[in-house]
């Protein structure tokens, strides 16, 4: 069992530049004890347009300091998007290599499609087509790692013969990973070797569940990349103080906050009907399991 | 957490009345169902909503249209225009205007479950490869016919000449029935508890649902009652084949505070 800690670097109202600022560095430093306390890895979001829920469209940027500040954390780039509206497979890959030199080996990266209409909607994206070139990006960044001398022609990226520079400094390269929030993405997780990047707050019974599935399919699955990655990755809420009834008066509240702000966001599935997004979200099923007829957060 | 700033006695003045809170659900059967979603401008983010209720980012406005073939209140069409919102943790859907073509639905839609809703022309016709919707006034129906086709662009914006809204979508792509997610609306209105957000949640049981490219030809911001409505970026429209149950009344919500703290059970 690794523990880590995972930031969608949230910003409250009202916004200004120097909260912004703020939660940036507050991160930082808390990177830097998580560091030095033991923590396994930091994972940093890729979201676009969240206002308040994550202020964090550039995690590469901020994984680079967290790099450049600590000495053994692993950093986790979770997840990028892979809709070529919102990032080049090639860039991709060049970014992550470059990021793992930088961190001299301690990049994992993810891979995500994005699941509100804030942000496809805002790149003009097309809802129908995002796990297709999810699919295609898995396949094309770790080639482009460990090939010199790369082309392809899918269905929707296409490259002539290039050699993708720089290569990543983990040999043969960094532990690839996909989000998974959508029921169902955690066997397109196994049948690819790619780790099961779990990030919903879903209850302990569903975590449970998609984890053996995963775990059941990953042993006969056909890699992406040149190693299987079998990895599990949950998150759950955790607000430590010695004191029980102080850490639960100032950490629920937290929790509410971030789980209304996840139930705030305007998911594909409500905006767009398609058959490729199937659910609402994450936390909003938790909350309404145990809320009011509106679903409001539990005090 | 961002929520409504629109003031409730100003909202209140135009909110329909229900005198008793009824008890049986109503059943529309035969129902062509046109949903549209559609992105607003900024300005109408928080302005046009209660405070008990909260935007989503971006606004955006849900606009919905019946033609109904079996009901209660007879045969009649009907179009709603509603703001996307969250109450609590809820997707919801704010009702800011409703239009029904007959008197018996406007009556059944306002008294029953608090749509704002006045009589108008309302006429959804679905082709081949064609729907149009278009929402009148008073009636201007001529020539044209009253399904939309023939009709050019308003580019006034429908004002002048009675048209409150008209929507020409083309080429239905085929979903599964499953793929529509409808979302509740939170109508306001007079109610035996007092003025609340009455709690509406229509259940669909559609047998074809369809995708297809809209346009917004013309939309009346003012005749549906708020002006701050400018749905400028079309984001999606389905029709579907259905029939649709409305459930009686169940909870309500006081408009002026959060859900957590204003939402009373009706039954």
């Amino acid at each position: 069992m690794k523990f880590g800690i995972f930031y969608e670097l949230s910003v409250p109202r009202p916004f200004s530049r120097a909260n912004e600022w703020l939660t940036y560095h507050n991160a930082l430093e808390q990177c830097r004890v998580a560091d030095e306390l033991g923590f396994d890895h930091v994972w940093a979001v890729e979201h676009h347009f969240l206002e308040e829920y994550s202020h964090c469209p550039a995690p590469e940027v901020f994984l680079t300091a967290v790099a450049a500040q600590t000495q053994r954390i692993r950093v986790g780039h979770g997840a990028v998007v892979c809709v070529p509206e919102m990032n080049n497979p090639i860039r991709v890959a060049e970014r992550a290599a470059a990021l793992d030199i930088i961190s001299n080996g301690r990049l994992e990266l993810g891979t995500a499609r994005s699941s509100t209409w804030t942000e496809l909607g805002g790149f003009c994206a097309d809802p129908d087509d995002t796990k297709k070139t999810w699919d295609e990006f898995c396949r094309v960044i770790p080639q482009m790692w460990t090939r010199d001398d790369f082309g392809w022609q899918g269905a929707r990226f296409e490259m002539p013969a290039r050699n993708v520079i720089p290569k990543p400094f983990q040999e043969p390269h960094p532990p690839m990973w996909v989000t998974v929030t959508t029921p169902g993405t955690e066997l397109d997780a196994a049948e690819r070797g790619l780790g099961c990047l779990g990030v919903s707050a879903a209850p302990f019974a569903e975590q449970e569940r998609r984890t053996k599935e995963y775990c059941r399919r990953v042993a006969n699955c056909d890699p992406v990349g040149s190693f299987v990655n079998d990895q599990v990755h949950t998150l759950n809420f955790l607000y430590c103080h010695e004191d029980y009834r102080q850490a639960a008066a100032l950490g629920l509240p937290m929790v509410g906050a971030f789980s209304m702000s996840n139930a705030h966001l305007y998911f594909t599935r409500e905006a767009y009907p398609t058959r490729a997004y199937q659910t609402l979200g994450n936390a909003g099923a938790a909350l309404r399991s145990r809320g009011t007829p509106n679903g409001s957060a539990p005090r | 957490m961002i929520s409504g700033t629109a003031s409730v006695d100003e909202l209140a003045a135009g909110a329909p009345e229900i005198a008793a809170f009824g008890t049986e659900s109503v059943r529309l059967g035969g129902v062509t169902g046109l949903s549209l979603v559609a992105e607003l401008r900024r300005p109408a983010r928080e302005a046009v909503l209660p405070p008990g209720l909260h935007p989503i980012v971006p606004p955006a406005m849900s606009l919905q249209a019946w033609d109904v073939t079996e009901s209660p209140w007879g045969a009649f069409s009907a179009a709603f225009v509603r703001v996307v919102c969250r109450s609590g943790a809820r997707a919801r859907t704010f009702c800011v205007g409703a239009a029904a073509s007959t008197a018996s639905a406007v009556q059944g839609l306002q008294t029953q479950f608090g749509f704002p809703a006045r009589h108008a022309d309302v006429s959804l016709r679905r082709h081949y490869d064609e729907v149009g919707l278009r929402v009148s006034a008073e009636s201007d129906i001529g020539g044209g016919g009253s399904d939309g086709r023939g009709k050019g662009h308003d580019g006034g914006g429908g004002r002048g000449n009675g048209v409150m809204l008209s929507v020409s979508a083309l080429d239905p792509d085929p979903l599964s029935v499953g793929d529509l997610q409808h979302v509740g609306s939170m109508n306001l209105a007079h109610t035996p508890l007092g003025l609340r957000l009455v709690q509406v949640e229509t259940h669909h049981e559609p047998s074809r649902v369809e995708r297809l490219a809209a346009r917004i030809e013309a939309f009346d911001a003012a005749a549906w009652g708020q002006p701050l409505l400018d749905p400028y970026w079309v984001v999606s429209c389905s029709v579907s084949l259905e029939d649709v149950e409305i459930p009686a009344i169940r909870f309500v919500c006081d408009p002026a505070l959060p859900a957590a703290e204003g939402t009373e059970r009706v039954q």
